[in-house]
């Protein structure tokens, strides 16, 4: 493992009453991290919707629980980045066919516009890297780098 | 700034207009809290109906998605739909989604 990687995790179960938790310890691990509140901001509705995906989708076909699966949130911190990795266990969904779908809702007419897709689009839009990996599970990495100040953006 | 706000919502009845403030985080866990309040004032066609958005302190593609719901509702009855007094980091992610256009008249 790379020394210069430093992690932290949050273990708990995939339900949405502890979506609040998860963006509470994102503040704190990301204000430690040096990231400016806008940036933080980002970084909440981003490490949300993926999360959100876990909660919905991840174990929906559970009827043997009431959908408590549970979901680890790693946060990765590196001398340049702060990674966020959402993980779940349930059942995988096609990172392929969900990204063509990820898109905004400009120049549509009020008759094509849905919802959905704009959670991936928006994680991509608030983050710098987006990756999902899909092979026992679901993982969702969601990169943003640390511009340090004096640094040209 | 650092302290999660529970979710809240407070309906006003005016002559005309039926005004709903949201308050505090509008998240998955709270969606199921709008829905419900908002599935008899979209039948009110008779009157305007107004989200207030000045004390939302969150929202992501969940409350994005009520909203777009709403919407579709309301143009579908021709009933007047409108959001207002949308906080800067909110209308961030509205501007973003390519949403505003469908929500505020200016």
């Amino acid at each position: 493992m790379n020394s210069a990687e430093e992690k932290i995790v949050l273990r708990l179960p995939a339900r949405s009453e502890y979506l609040d938790l998860i963006r509470l310890t994102l503040y704190g691990v990301a204000t430690k991290v040096g990231f400016t509140y806008e940036e933080i901001e980002d970084m909440k509705v981003a490490v949300s919707e993926a999360c959100n995906n876990a909660v919905l989708y991840a174990y929906a076909g559970h009827a043997d629980s009431d959908g408590a699966g549970e979901m680890e949130i790693r946060f990765v911190r590196t001398p340049d980045a702060l990674s966020i990795i959402v993980k779940d266990e349930g059942a995988s969904f096609d990172a392929a066919s969900v990204a063509q779908k990820a898109e905004p809702l400009h120049g549509k007419s009020i008759h094509d516009i849905q919802a959905g897709g704009l959670g991936l689009y928006l994680m991509q839009a608030l983050m710098d890297e987006v990756e999902v990996r899909s092979e026992i599970g679901t993982e969702v990495v969601l990169t943003k780098r640390l511009v340090k100040s004096g640094e040209l953006a | 700034m650092n302290q999660n706000e529970k979710f809240q919502l407070r309906t006003e009845t005016q002559e005309g207009r039926c005004i709903v403030y949201l308050s505090g985080e509008l998240d998955l866990d709270s969606a199921s809290q709008l829905r419900a309040a908002m599935a008899p004032l979209m039948e009110l066609t008779d009157r305007e109906l107004i989200l207030n958005l000045s004390d939302l302190k969150y929202i992501d593609s969940t409350g994005i998605g009520i909203f777009v719901s709403v919407l579709k509702a309301r143009h579908a009855k021709n009933a007047p739909f409108e959001v207002e007094a949308i906080p800067p980091g909110i209308r961030k992610l509205f501007d973003m989604t390519g949403i505003t256009p469908f929500l505020t008249k200016s």
